[in-house]
């Protein structure tokens, strides 16, 4: 008796060393994904944090004839070193807008160079020592400070990095993404129904089939040559738009959309659709009735990864020519445009040492924006999935 | 009683014979043509399995009215593909009655059940030959419409399966996409009234927008039954209706068969042969795609003819 | 058909080997039981055709063993009808065995009247000689009874016909016997009591053999799925030969 109960016991604790050490390894595996993801957000977030404040420097601005011929005679001689040469740029802009401040003077926070923003924020900074003495003093006596940078969220993409922002290019994202919707959406959706709803199962349906899987895991930079030669050599949509952009990335989007959909639609049980045709539903009624409405979740949930997957790609606007420097938003699809990852590595290549931080500032606001969308899909299918 | 035409052809579900197998085709053709020899005779020597008849011994019972054929199938045969599976399937099914379909797991008495409301057309691979009159039209004819078919022969499923709407709707449906009530309290009137001969209404009056799927399992599978009855089928498949269900709801939708009978003709599949004893005047016994026996309940349970039969329902070695 | 072989078709073959068990052993207990009654009758005849008092008294005393058999069976009957709701011919067994089982008890009941009025007649009237009217009637009597005792342990229904039939018989067997003792009574008042004590043993005999007939129509009964009981012979002959289709 002794003897099988030593060997049960052996291998009893046997199966035990095994089953600790291979948990220990998933665990392991667990803990290095997410160590490398918190080195990369607190990296980011450490280089990007600082980009949403930015010095401002407290001046005297005279509008006037003159100044807006010359816009840096509108400040006083102690302040203009400080002061952004971009935001003085913008002067006739804002005399333009507002004609009521012409032949005025207005005590107001300006937008300050940029190393003067580097040197507050402790970073490296070109400010001779003598500058820097005087921006400490002026900031004692309350001329200069670090506040909220309004720019970056309502200016357009600049040469200088104290006004560059990302509204030309959320802007931009978000015209792509409403055409690249548009078409992909409904044309996948449909594709999907018919082809689990209604198609025959032959061997036609499944070739598409087959061609629709691989199509999901084609490159994206072939969808980006495929748009560059059908919509903008063959169709003639403008180049750099918009809508160029939202219809290649639609191509690039309907296989997953297409995928997406149809793993809904499979995941409807069949009791359902049983029921809807036991009781007489033909089969239009059956699916649009009953099918689609159950895996209406699921197809938004698949159509947002969609879409955010689209909202980080670059590699096929590259060739479609939505790289460009976009200083202004779109006001249309047709219109020159840029999105938001294209604008971050527009950014990474610039020689300033003041785009670091808003490359990463810009990184930030695109990870907020996938994370929201991903977070969406999360809702949506929580709120409607419903037991059966 | 309608006699087929000559140029009966062996159809298939669906109008998708293009796609049969070749073989399958040759088949059905020689089939037919021994068969349309046997359909000149308008007697009923084809083999068909009459309903058996009641008036023949001298029990009290046998005073029950014998009831017409309401199902009379003739010669039925279908094939999944190149596979068949149903044999020349002869029945004669009476009206507003309970009859069961008894057999073990593929024997085929499923896929009969769903050729009654031709629930096999949605499997594209199906072909089917025979006759299948309700109330002596062929409804494998070719002007019938499958949609109006099915609102004559309802159907409930092994498991429960309510839409996933409210309990109102799941009952309104029906009669909403045939037309037959208008909205309003023409339609709430109808919902009370199918609940109710589903027995169901007292335990869901005040709760008529709850989700179908709140209900327990008994009461889904009930409800599952309204939603059959609210357009006014004339027949009930039900495809093991309680096998998912605790006794009591088992009890229940028995009970409620019961009642059922006296206006719907039922036809139940059942595992659970103490269920079809229950519940059924009349049982066949399917076996292989086969029907070998179809008899009085009581007849199969104490007397079966057929040796195969009794190995069934003893639990013998078949 | 062997015993066994009757064993192999009809219990053998259940998926549940229990169930097998169960139906053997209740047909095997019947049997069991069958055999302690026909004692019982074989003890009452010849107590009362050899004046054995002694047998007498072993019938009177034993009767409680026929019932305790009745008892247990009727209790294994009730759990196989509880547990596995038994169909078709399990049912027919079944059924068959609950209304053996009645009818030899009630045979069982009959021999212990026998033996209490073999005592009776003993006591009261001792230099009565025996009863030699009642051997043959006790024989025939006797051997329907083993006769319909191994057609229901043979499930033979060609036996079960010719084992009925063996009641006709005696029932004029017995119609001989009362006329016998009403001319006796006629004839010799003072002979009223002791015919009377023969006539009344004659019923039992009488009334056992209606009750092995019983126990042939309920082998019919399993077998054929026929119900046999309150015709005449010809139609029990007819359907117990009849083709099963």
């Amino acid at each position: 008796m002794a003897a099988p109960n030593l060997k049960a016991e052996k291998r009893t604790r046997q199966r035990y060393r095994r089953e600790r050490r291979f948990k220990a390894l998933c665990v392991g595996a667990i803990l290095l994904s997410v160590a490398f993801l918190v080195f990369f957000f607190t990296d980011i977030i450490q280089r990007g944090y600082t980009a949403f404040y930015q010095a401002e420097v407290r001046a005297e601005v005279t509008y006037s004839e003159r100044t807006v011929d010359l816009p840096p005679a509108a400040v006083d001689d102690e302040v203009r070193p400080f002061v952004s040469r971009g935001w003085l740029r913008q002067l006739p802009d804002h005399v333009e807008a507002d004609p009521d401040l012409m032949g005025q003077t207005v005590t107001r926070w300006i937008t300050a160079d940029a190393p003067v923003g580097q040197y507050l924020k402790g970073q490296y900074s070109e400010l001779t020592e003598q500058e820097k003495a005087e921006v400490d003093r002026l900031r004692e006596q309350g001329q200069i400070r670090l506040a909220f940078n309004t720019n970056f969220f309502t200016n357009g993409d600049s040469k200088m990095a104290e006004i560059a922002g990302i509204k030309s290019a959320v802007v931009g994202s978000v015209l792509t993404l409403a055409v690249t919707m548009a078409v992909a959406f409904p044309i996948g959706v449909m594709s999907a129904v018919y082809l689990e709803e209604f198609a025959p199962d032959n061997r036609f349906t499944r070739f598409i089939e087959v061609n629709i899987n691989n199509l999901a895991a084609v490159p994206s930079i072939l969808y980006g040559l495929l748009g560059l030669a059908i919509f903008i050599n063959f169709v003639g949509v403008p180049r750099s738009s918009a809508l160029a952009g939202g219809l290649t990335l639609a191509l690039m989007t309907l296989p997953i959309i297409i995928i997406s959909t149809r793993a809904a639609l499979r995941a409807v049980p069949d009791s359902i659709r049983e029921g809807a045709f036991g009781v007489g539903a033909s089969r239009l009624q059956v699916v649009s009735h009953h099918v689609l409405p159950q895996s209406l979740p699921g197809i938004l949930t698949g159509s947002i990864i969609g879409l955010a997957q689209a909202m980080g790609e670059t590699a096929p606007l590259l060739l479609v020519g939505m790289m460009a420097f976009i200083p202004s938003a779109p006001e249309g699809v047709t219109d020159a445009a840029t999105v938001l990852p294209a604008q971050i590595y527009t950014w990474a290549s610039m020689p300033q040492r003041a785009f670091d931080e808003i490359t990463a500032a810009g990184i930030l606001v695109l990870l907020a924006v996938l994370l929201t969308l991903n977070a969406t899909a999360v809702v949506l299918r929580k709120r409607f999935e419903r037991r059966w | 009683m309608q006699m087929p035409q000559p140029n009966d052809n062996p159809r298939s579900s669906g109008g998708i014979a293009a796609r049969s197998a070749p073989g399958t085709a040759e088949l059905r053709e020689e089939d037919d043509t021994v068969e349309s020899g046997d359909r000149s005779q308008p007697t009923p020597a084809s083999g068909v399995t009459r309903a058996p008849e009641v008036g023949a011994g001298a029990e009290p019972e046998t005073a029950e009215a014998v009831h017409p054929t309401k199902v009379d199938v003739r010669s039925l045969s279908l094939w999944y593909g190149d596979t068949q599976a149903l044999f020349d399937v002869n029945l004669q099914i009476p009206d507003k009655d309970v009859t069961a379909l008894i057999g073990p797991s593929g024997c085929g008495k499923s896929t009969f059940l769903r050729c009654i409301n031709r629930m096999n057309d949605l499997i594209p691979s199906v072909t089917t030959q025979g006759q299948l009159l309700l109330d002596e039209a062929d409804i494998y004819g070719p002007d019938v419409d499958v949609v109006q078919l099915r609102s004559r022969v309802g159907m409930v499923f092994q498991k429960p399966n309510p839409f996933p709407k409210s309990i109102y709707e799941n009952v309104a449906y029906a009669p909403r996409i045939h037309g037959v009530a208008q909205k309003g309290a023409e339609m709430d009137d109808l919902v009370e009234t199918s609940l109710r001969k589903a027995g169901l209404w007292q335990e869901v009056s005040d709760r008529l927008s709850l989700p179908g799927t709140s209900l327990s399992g008994g009461q889904q599978q009930r409800l599952c039954i309204a939603r059959a009855i609210a357009v006014n089928p004339d027949v009930i498949l039900m495809d093991e209706p309680a096998s998912a269900l605790d006794p009591v709801a088992t009890a229940t939708i028995e009970e409620l068969i019961d009642e059922l009978q006296s206006n719907y003709t039922i036809i139940i599949v059942t595992h659970n042969m103490q269920q079809a004893a229950r519940v059924a005047r009349y049982t066949a016994f399917f076996h292989l795609g086969e029907v070998i026996e179809y008899d009085r309940t009581d007849t199969i349970f104490t007397t079966p003819r057929e040796k195969r039969t009794e190995d069934y329902i003893t639990g013998r070695f078949g | 058909m062997s015993n066994e072989d009757l064993e192999q078709s009809f219990f053998r073959q259940h998926i549940s080997q229990r169930f097998n068990t169960e139906l053997e052993d209740i047909h095997s207990r019947v049997l069991a039981m069958g055999g302690v009654v026909e004692q019982q009758l074989i003890d009452a005849v010849t107590a009362m055709s050899e004046t054995r008092f002694d047998l007498a008294e072993k019938v009177v005393t034993s009767d409680y063993r026929v019932n305790a058999h009745e008892v247990e069976i009727d209790e294994a009957c009730t759990e196989i009808l509880v547990r596995r709701q038994p169909t078709a011919s399990d049912l027919r067994l079944v059924l068959a065995v609950i209304k053996t089982v009645t009818d030899l008890e009630r045979i069982g009941d009959e021999a212990e009247r026998m033996g209490r009025m073999a005592l009776h007649f003993l006591e009261q009237d001792r230099q009565n000689g025996p009863v030699e009217e009642l051997a043959d009637m006790g024989e025939q009597v006797r051997s329907m009874l083993r006769g319909a005792l191994d057609t229901f342990a043979r499930m033979d229904v060609d036996q079960a016909v010719r084992v009925a039939q063996l009641d006709i018989q005696v029932d004029s067997q017995y119609e001989v016997i009362v006329h016998r003792l009403m001319d006796q009574m006629m004839k010799s008042p003072h002979a009223v009591p002791r015919a009377m004590d023969v006539i009344w043993t004659a019923r039992s005999l009488e009334r056992i053999g209606d009750r092995a007939r019983n126990i042939c129509e309920y082998v019919v009964y399993f077998v054929r799925g026929k119900n046999v009981r309150h015709t005449s012979y010809e139609e029990m002959a007819q359907e117990a030969t009849g083709d099963r289709h």
